[in-house]
């Protein structure tokens, strides 16, 4: 283990931080408020991550050190995150910024806070800026600004980039890396223009658009988006909140005029039959509650959207539905987003992947000495590929119900401490009952808070960083 | 510039490794995903799975933005068709590796009817490469052109040749009469393109380009052909062997070929009837012994197994050979090999792969007609560069006397099939041709460059 390099890349990774603080450093001068939280913040990170980086270090760098990287550097980025949140005042205890850290930056957008709208603006845009930051991953961006790593940098995206396959976009991963955010920041730059043609005040658009570009759900108001009461901001959001929950691969093949390819992709339309299916169903379960088809379909729709994307915002209460609607949430909650984007969740090709093997399984049982191959946009999926993705499944299912087992010390209902776990490791935001779309998670221990962040990282970075983090046998000589 | 590489095997990947490192971006294609993925971990390229040869893969690849493409699997025709596909999805340039020898006799038709840019047999190379290495075992600079027909190197004189202190058209007609040419002569870094009165003086670094036994009738005149090789022992008798007897035979050295399949050995027998052909094992020292090993200048280990030949040529050495080559694939070890003094270690895919990149360094600086390779001398003040005539090339047809070049240039090879010609007055270009071109100061990206500026407008000036 080349602890020394992996500790320099970390160091690499918190420069770049410390100047991506500098962002809501402005926002607060702008608006005159203290700069101190951001001051003092900037100064430790800079200080820890020019004292890393200037480790000695050999240049071996494997596998191994590049999940053992893409974990700690996550972790370190949870808990640099909280710095200005904690030198603020806002939050009661050093574990509640955290939480709040880690929930930005892997975009969950689950909250402990009750009433946001009474934090300083500079601290709610530093909020929303670490969806920004950690939908495509901080990783990507150092790799794209950061050329010269030295290192095999595609072991670092690799890991940080969700989906069951990696691929690049061209042989370069610097030029990849490159590439995802100009079409990323393209579309923020789409939604923010949209948002504020549609009456958004600037800094409002500005908030939102990071939140959905990550699909992370912080919002700079209590109702969340339902405090607009809009229809055009709504349909922008929804639309936006799918976009960014689609394969960024997709947007490339679209670029370089491969319109075909791009919407031949298997999980493309999977996704959308998902999106469109969910929709409808929710549209009639709840005609009950809402009474009108329009309206019933406007709620269904954007919420939909919300889950889906695991970004989280709000401009209903699910948890008012019938049963069954909200049983529908947190199957969307599993299936989450397509490889590739900035979603969260198990991913819409897993779920694709899965449900072939499943079907060819039945196959093979009526016709036992049958030969059939598993495939995906018409390309043959390797029995390897198949097999790390049950493991895959597994461990997403084993790490939600761990989750929940400690969550439920708490005490709280078995809805309350599944759906915290659930909506934690699929990087969504909102749970069922009271940390339901107008709920938080300010009543959670200490402790659960802990676990909480720890399973958004592990969500977000597909588990098996962290699980190698974790593993001793990493660690040994 | 943008190179999809087909075959991710042995030379695919250190090819890919090459050019990684030059800064290219690199899509390799191979329908192994075991070999892919290790590739695609260890290289910062793209990967795609499929045939070389279907154009879907190909197109996924990015060939038709692609400046270059390599076919490097291990079947020739699977290298042909993959390369004609290419071009024909808009590759700007194709390699293919075609090692079978049935094709060598008909490569250039091949080449010209399949739009193959270059063909690369890496068993050739590495027996070139060998080749120049048993001829000239203390020489540094040696770079050699149109796959080993032409050679440069430089060479630096010393009181009392008989070059010193006259001019060159007053060099004897023995020297006259050999295919080669001073190219170029770097004087206390002072680099410049010899004409006929210039005169040497002792200590300048002379460059001559011409055919490789040409160039070594030459050191011999110059007496500077010790310490000769005579009689070279070769183990092994596979293609390498092959190539390798055809080249020194030509060159006039004996050969011992040591190989265990008699029928390779009736094979080798049947071809070069001048060669001493063994069956029997290679790595057993008495079989060495009884065939008076320590009697030969130069001994190469070239069996199937990198152990073998390490070993044998550590016995070699130990029986005070001089000159020992080994061939070895695995190129990670050569820091150990080295430590055990064995100097000489040839790696074939290392050998082709380098020949490819010293190709892709020439398209760089090329535009229209297709630069075949560039090699930079005396010490980076002059550039060799070998083109192909295209039917874009200027002045086709028109003797030299016509012409003007540009001051700083000069042509000093012509390949035409399988002739060299070191051009007179009355020489000429025509299509196909190859041409090896000497410029100081660069500013030659394309074989048109070469004219002086009053010829680039247009017709000859008669």
């Amino acid at each position: 283990m080349n602890i020394k390099l992996v500790l320099k890349l970390v160091g690499r990774v918190l420069l770049l931080e410390a100047a991506a603080l500098a962002i809501p450093l402005t926002v607060a001068l702008l608006y005159r408020e203290d700069p101190l939280p951001f001051l003092l913040a900037i100064a430790i990170v800079a200080a820890v991550g020019a004292a890393l980086s200037a480790l000695p270090a050999k240049s071996q760098f494997f596998t191994r050190e590049g999940f053992t990287a893409v974990a700690l550097i996550w972790i370190f980025t949870g808990l640099v995150g909280a710095l200005p949140f904690l030198f603020s005042g806002w939050f009661a205890t050093p574990m509640d910024a955290i939480f709040e850290s880690c929930s930005g930056f892997t975009t969950t957008g689950s909250t402990i806070l009750t009433d946001i709208e009474a934090l300083p603006k500079g601290i709610l845009f530093w909020r929303a800026f670490t969806h920004w930051l950690g939908g495509m991953g901080v990783l990507v961006l150092a790799t794209a600004i950061l050329p010269k790593l030295g290192i095999r940098s595609h072991y670092l995206t690799q890991a940080e980039t969700p989906g069951p396959v990696f691929s690049k976009l061209v042989p370069k991963q610097s030029q990849t890396s490159k590439i995802l955010y100009e079409m990323y920041f393209a579309l923020t730059s789409a939604e923010v223009v949209c948002l504020k043609l549609a009456g958004m005040p600037l800094y409002d658009a500005l908030i939102h658009s990071f939140s959905t570009a990550g699909t992370g759900g912080f919002s700079n108001r209590n109702a969340s988006v339902g405090a607009y009461d809009s229809v055009a901001v709504d349909v922008i959001i929804t639309v936006f909140m799918l976009l960014f929950s689609i394969n960024f691969a997709v947007y490339f093949l679209i670029l370089t005029k491969k319109w075909r390819e791009a919407l031949a992709s298997d999980e493309l339309r999977f996704f959308l039959s998902v999106v469109a299916g969910a929709t409808a169903v929710l549209t009639l379960t709840n005609l009950g509650v809402y009474g009108h088809l329009g309206t019933s379909l406007r709620y269904a729709a954007f919420q939909v959207a919300s889950i889906i994307s695991t970004t989280g915002f709000g401009t209903a209460d699910f948890v008012l539905w019938p049963q069954f609607s909200q049983l529908i949430i947190i199957l969307l909650m599993f299936c989450g987003a397509s490889a590739g984007s900035t979603g969260g969740g198990m991913k819409c090709s897993r779920v694709l992947l899965l449900l072939r093997g499943i079907r060819r399984e039945v196959h093979h049982i009526t016709h036992p000495r049958s030969v059939k191959v598993v495939k995906l946009d018409g390309k043959l999926v390797s029995e390897g590929t198949l097999h790390s993705l049950l493991v895959f499944v597994g461990a997403y299912m084993a790490t939600i119900f761990t989750a929940a087992l400690i969550v439920s010390l708490d005490g709280q209902s078995f809805a309350v401490s599944f759906s915290a776990a659930l909506t934690c490791v699929s990087n969504v935001g909102p749970g069922l009952e009271a940390i339901g779309p107008s709920g938080n998670f300010a009543a959670f221990s200490g402790l659960t808070k802990g676990v909480l962040s720890l399973c958004m990282i592990v969500g977000r970075l597909e588990i098996f960083p962290i699980l190698v983090l974790f593993s001793p046998s990493t660690w040994k000589r | 510039m943008d190179i999809v590489i087909v075959g991710s095997g042995k030379v695919g990947f250190s090819l890919a490794e090459q050019l990684v490192k030059e800064e290219h971006n690199v899509t390799v294609v191979d329908n192994n995903e075991e070999a892919l993925r290790r590739a695609g971990d260890q290289l910062d390229i793209m990967t795609v799975r499929g045939n070389g040869v279907s154009a879907s893969a190909l197109r996924e690849a990015g060939v038709s933005r692609a400046g270059l493409l390599v076919a490097a699997t291990n079947s020739d025709e699977v290298n042909m068709v993959c390369c004609l596909t290419a071009k024909d999805l808009g590759a700007k340039h194709t390699i293919a590796r075609i090692r079978n020898p049935e094709y060598t006799s008909t490569i250039a038709e091949l080449r010209r009817s399949l739009k193959i840019d270059m063909a690369i047999n890496p068993e050739n190379s590495t027996a070139v490469e060998i080749s120049r290495l048993l001829r000239f075992p203390a020489a540094a600079n040696i770079e050699t052109f149109c796959r080993g027909r032409v050679e440069l190197m430089g060479f630096r004189l010393q009181e009392g040749d008989f070059l010193v202190d006259s001019p060159l058209y007053a060099l004897p007609d023995r020297v006259k009469k050999l295919s080669l040419l001073f190219c170029a002569v770097d004087r206390g870094g002072e680099v410049s393109i010899p004409n006929g009165s210039f005169v040497p003086k002792a200590g300048d670094k002379l460059y001559m380009v011409g055919r490789p036994d040409s160039l070594d009738q030459f050191f011999r005149q110059l007496g500077r052909y010790a310490p000769k090789v005579k009689q070279a022992f070769l183990v092994g008798g596979g293609k390498i062997s092959m190539y390798l007897a055809a080249i020194l035979d030509r060159m006039g050295i004996r050969l011992k070929i040591i190989e265990q399949s008699e029928e390779r050995c009736r094979l080798i027998s049947e071809k070069f009837p001048r060669v001493t052909v063994i069956c029997g094992d290679g790595t057993d020292s008495e079989l060495l012994e009884s065939e008076n090993l320590a009697a030969s200048d130069a001994f190469v280990a070239l069996t199937d197994r990198d152990e073998d030949n390490l070993i044998i040529s550590l016995y070699a050495m130990q029986q005070g050979l001089s000159k020992v080559i080994t061939k070895c694939n695995r190129e990670n070890y050569a820091g150990i090999v080295r430590s055990l003094g064995l100097d000489s270690v040839i790696s074939p895919k290392f050998v082709t792969a380098s020949n490819i990149v010293h190709v892709v360094r020439g398209l760089q600086n090329s535009q229209g007609s297709v630069m075949n390779s560039l090699h930079r001398i005396a010490g980076g003040g002059a550039e060799a560069m070998e083109f192909t005539v295209g039917p874009g090339t200027r002045h086709l047809g028109v003797p030299l006397k016509d012409l003007k070049l540009r001051p700083g240039v000069l042509l000093a090879v012509i390949v035409r099939g399988n002739d060299i010609i070191i051009p007179e007055g009355s020489s000429f270009l025509q299509e196909t041709d190859r041409v090896i071109i000497i410029a100081r100061g660069g500013g030659v990206l394309d074989l048109n460059d070469i004219y002086a500026s009053e010829f680039t407008a247009g017709g000859a000036m008669k």
